[in-house]
């Protein structure tokens, strides 16, 4: 098992800076957890950080980490991942840089299937610019930049990565943590994208959907008899008419990652080939 | 007509073959041991619209396009009615007098018109209709007197993936093309082959890439954009065949383009992404992220004139303030703008080398013209070595646990761990942040880093190279330059030489750093300087003003998407009043 360095409490220079309450700390506990329970080396680690209350988790953390710029968290983790794909590559991300600032990569990435795995923090609001509508916050909901209730229906994570090919889908709810933890370490285990949205309380901007709210309307999907390898169940389960929200892994399918689909990267990381002789004889011939 | 030099165009409608006609025609005359230089122009259209491929060719370095064609094969009407002005007297025009929009009587031509079946003739060879470019190609071999066994030779290696019955088509429409004009007329020409010289012959955007290939490129990322495209479709074609392994990926936008180098950088690999201004800004973010991490990342800028969508497929200069300060808050970076073909595979090589020493940006400034013209290229070795910058494979943390990936030296390089290779974690930081990259409001954090980075300007200043100084003591005039106005201004000097009228010729293919020193030595020692740029501002005029102090008056400026030519520099030359 690994050391992690951050339980020397001792040495660890910050302390995380979310509000009391924050569902960060528990994602930031089940990640730690998370990892750990895939048992690979932390050198092999690299977790990519987006802007917001989930990615100053950056300074929290003693692994190989990039803090990007906003939205920009699955490419930067992607050009890592085809640069050296020995990597096993995290992403904490929001709902904000993940499904509005991000949300090409999201599309996009995701029909890659490069092998990734995003941790949305999903808490309906953009919280460290302090309350604004997210892409996820329900309809007419007033927030600090809708004040008469927001327009836009909220966008569906879950459908999106259903229809848009993602190989590895899973909602879960930040306060369980073991639960939480073994759902990170699955999506890091699974190879090619992996998406778990995790549903996120906010006590200061988003004090309606509270832990109470929650625990009202989630249910468990394995105690559904769900399969998860069934697509169209999946869909079933995400587009419910009644007010369930339903948690766990919705759909996972196995196939070939990205860096598995490029010739180039056959025998072994990019990175791990010399550039110290480059001979070009071979690709001069067409200019003569 | 000048022995040593002929100009060839052919002038026809977007998608029907002009460009490849082009490059026969360029490739054959580089097979006769000839310099050449190839201009094109063509819109924004894939089919309709008007095309054109500009042949320069000599016995002696050629380094621009020509205003006048000593030979036009015109394959449509079009092809005529917007050349006729660049024949002279004793020029050649090749015409379909079987297409029935042409009344050749109607047109008043310099030099002489011939009637040239093109369509019948290819069709009499089994060919279709496209294939009367090839018609008016042969026809064109011969009345220059090349050799028509090396245009064969020529469609055989163009064509030979498209398999033996396109290349013998080819072959016989250019055949019957050359026998056809063979009985009509005597050649303009006998354009003898230079023995034992051998020519490579590549565009700008091919120059940048051997050029990054040879400099180590690992991984390019690009979203295509004229003129930029042509390198994303060539390394993604060529990655196969390179000795070493590099990945190419065309993202979704130009925003993924950059944030994946960067990541690729993190992990330790050499990255390059590529695009024109109106992409570049989508990058900038990823601009300025490198700056402050500290990421070593190529930046490919060709321009094009903007703003916004401007003219897609035409050149310009414009963008020179804009790379030099793209991005909110200061860093230290590379701004290199390549004159020729030969500049473009020495300084992209360079480019690679560049970034990762000095573990910053480095932005490659080219534009449409040298991006898509086509170069004489001398490559004297195939074997290229790369010494590695700052890698520190076997880390050592310190007691924070952490790795002190930006520690403050005297040269503001530091250290990088590299992910997965030892364990030396730090955090590649797009906030201000510590010596382990960890997010800092400290004042005396910013402060540091700052500064560290900044101090990274006087190696990055001791790199710049001497730069293209083409003195002649008895010079009127020095013009200064960057970028790929150097070919316009070599070709006018070899005019104006004719005419005993020396000028000087400053190209900066440096602008950041910015090689102070060597240009303040030029504007004090020559007797008139002139400013000459692609741009309506006189953006490098206000860079020398801002970094010399010398405001130079005299300013030659074109902002119309096409390049400078050589007579035109020679007529303002003759026409320059102190």
């Amino acid at each position: 098992m690994q050391e992690l360095v951050q339980t020397k409490k001792e040495v660890y220079p910050y302390n995380p800076t979310w509000c009391p309450g924050c569902g960060d700390f528990a994602i930031w506990a089940s990640i730690k957890k998370g990892i750990e329970g895939t048992g690979s080396p932390r050198e092999k680690i690299a977790i990519f950080y987006d802007v917001g209350c989930s990615g100053d988790m950056a300074d929290f953390l003693a692994y190989w980490g990039f803090h990007t710029l906003h939205g920009r968290a699955l490419p930067t983790a992607v050009g890592a991942k085809l640069a050296n794909h020995d990597l096993k590559v995290v992403i904490v991300i929001g709902d904000g840089g993940c499904y509005g600032e991000g949300g090409t990569h999201f599309l996009n990435l995701m029909r890659g299937n490069h092998d990734i795995t995003v941790i949305v923090h999903n808490n309906h609001r953009y919280s460290l610019t302090t309350g604004q509508m997210s892409p996820t916050t329900d309809k007419g909901t007033k927030t600090k930049s809708t004040p008469e209730g927001s327009v836009e229906e909220p966008l569906n994570p879950i459908a999106i990565s259903l229809t848009n090919h993602a190989s590895f889908v899973a909602r879960e709810f930040a306060p369980d943590i073991p639960r939480l933890a073994q759902r990170i370490t699955e999506g890091i285990g699974h190879i090619g994208f992996s998406i778990i949205d995790v549903l996120q309380p906010c006590p200061v901007f988003n004090p309606v959907q509270n832990h109470e709210w929650y625990r009202q309307r989630m249910v468990k999907l394995e105690e559904l008899g769900h399969n998860p390898n069934d697509r169209k169940a999946a869909w079933n389960q995400v587009m419910r008419d009644d007010d369930k929200l339903p948690i766990g892994l919705f759909f996972q399918e196995s196939k070939p990652a990205y860096h598995e689909q490029v010739s180039e990267l056959s025998q072994s990381p990019l990175v791990n080939h010399s550039i110290e002789t480059v001979n070009l004889s071979a690709l001069i011939k067409e200019f003569e | 007509m000048d022995r040593d030099n002929i100009v060839w165009k052919v002038a026809g409608a977007a998608g029907e073959g002009i460009m490849s006609t082009g490059l026969l025609f360029s490739k054959t005359c580089a097979r006769h041991g000839w310099y050449i230089f190839d201009y094109t122009e063509y819109p924004s259209l894939i089919t309709g619209g008007h095309n054109t491929y500009q042949v320069h060719a000599a016995k002696h370095p050629v380094f621009s396009q020509n205003l006048n064609v000593d030979v036009l094969a015109a394959i449509n009407k079009d092809g005529l009615d917007f050349h006729l002005e660049e024949l002279a007297a004793n020029s050649v025009v090749l015409y379909d007098g079987q297409d029935d929009s042409i009344n050749i009587s109607e047109y008043r031509i310099k030099g002489k018109a011939i009637d040239l079946p093109m369509v019948e003739l290819a069709r009499d060879v089994g060919g279709k209709e496209l294939m009367g470019n090839n018609v008016a190609l042969g026809a064109s071999i011969y009345l220059f007197g090349l050799d028509l066994n090396l245009l064969e030779e020529v469609i055989s290696d163009v064509f030979g993936d498209k398999g033996k019955e396109v290349v013998d088509l080819n072959k016989k429409a250019a055949s019957i093309g050359f026998q056809y004009m063979a009985q009509k007329t005597r050649p303009i020409l006998k354009v003898e082959k230079q023995p034992d010289v051998k020519h490579l012959t590549l565009t700008g955007n091919e120059a940048v890439c051997l050029g990054a290939l040879a400099g180590g490129l690992q991984f390019y990322a690009a979203y295509p954009m004229t003129p930029s495209s042509s390198v994303l479709h060539y390394l993604a074609a060529c990655a196969k065949k390179t000795p070493t392994q590099i990945v190419v990926k065309h993202a979704e936008d130009e925003i993924s383009a950059a944030n994946m180098a960067c990541g690729a950088a993190f992990a330790g690999t050499r990255a390059m992404v590529g695009t024109s201004g109106g992409g570049f800004c989508y990058m900038v973010e990823a601009l300025g992220l490198c700056g402050v991490a500290e990421l070593p990342v190529v930046f490919f800028e060709a321009m094009r004139p903007g703003p916004a969508l401007g003219l897609p497929t035409w050149t310009a200069q414009g963008d020179l303030n804009f790379v030099l300060s793209a991005s909110h808050g200061e860093f230290p970076r590379f701004v290199l703008a390549p004159g020729d073909a030969q500049e473009a595979f020495d300084i992209a090589k360079k480019s690679m080398e560049l970034a990762e020493k000095y573990q910053t940006p480095v932005i490659l400034l080219s534009d449409k013209y040298l991006a898509e013209s086509r170069h004489t290229f001398k490559l004297d070795q195939t074997v290229f070595q790369n010494a590695r910058f700052g890698l520190d494979f076997n880390p050592q943390i310190d007691d924070s646990g952490f790795y002190p990936r930006y520690e403050l030296t005297d040269t503001g390089i530091s250290k990088r761990s590299i992910p997965g290779f030892g364990w030396g974690p730090h955090l590649a930081n797009s906030y201000t942040h510590t010596k382990y990259g960890l997010s800092s409001e400290e004042s005396s954090d910013r402060k540091n880093q700052v500064d560290k980075r900044f101090r990274k300007m006087d190696l990055m200043t001791g790199e710049i190279p001497p730069q293209f100084w083409d003195v002649d003591l008895d010079a009127k005039i020095t013009f200064i330059s960057f970028g790929s106005t150097k070919g316009s201004l070599l070709a006018a000097k070899q005019i104006l030489k004719k005419d005993n009228i020396p000028v000087s010729i400053l190209n900066l293919s440096w602008l950041w750093p910015f090689p102070k020193d060597q240009v303040k030595k030029v504007i004090e020692s020559s007797r008139n300087v002139v400013v000459i740029e692609g741009n309506y501002l006189g953006q490098l005029a206000g860079l020398i003003a801002q970094e010399t102090g010398v405001m130079i008056k005299e300013r030659y400026h074109r902002f119309d998407g096409r390049p400078f030519y050589p007579e035109e520099i020679v007529t303002f030359v003759k026409n320059f009043k102190a």
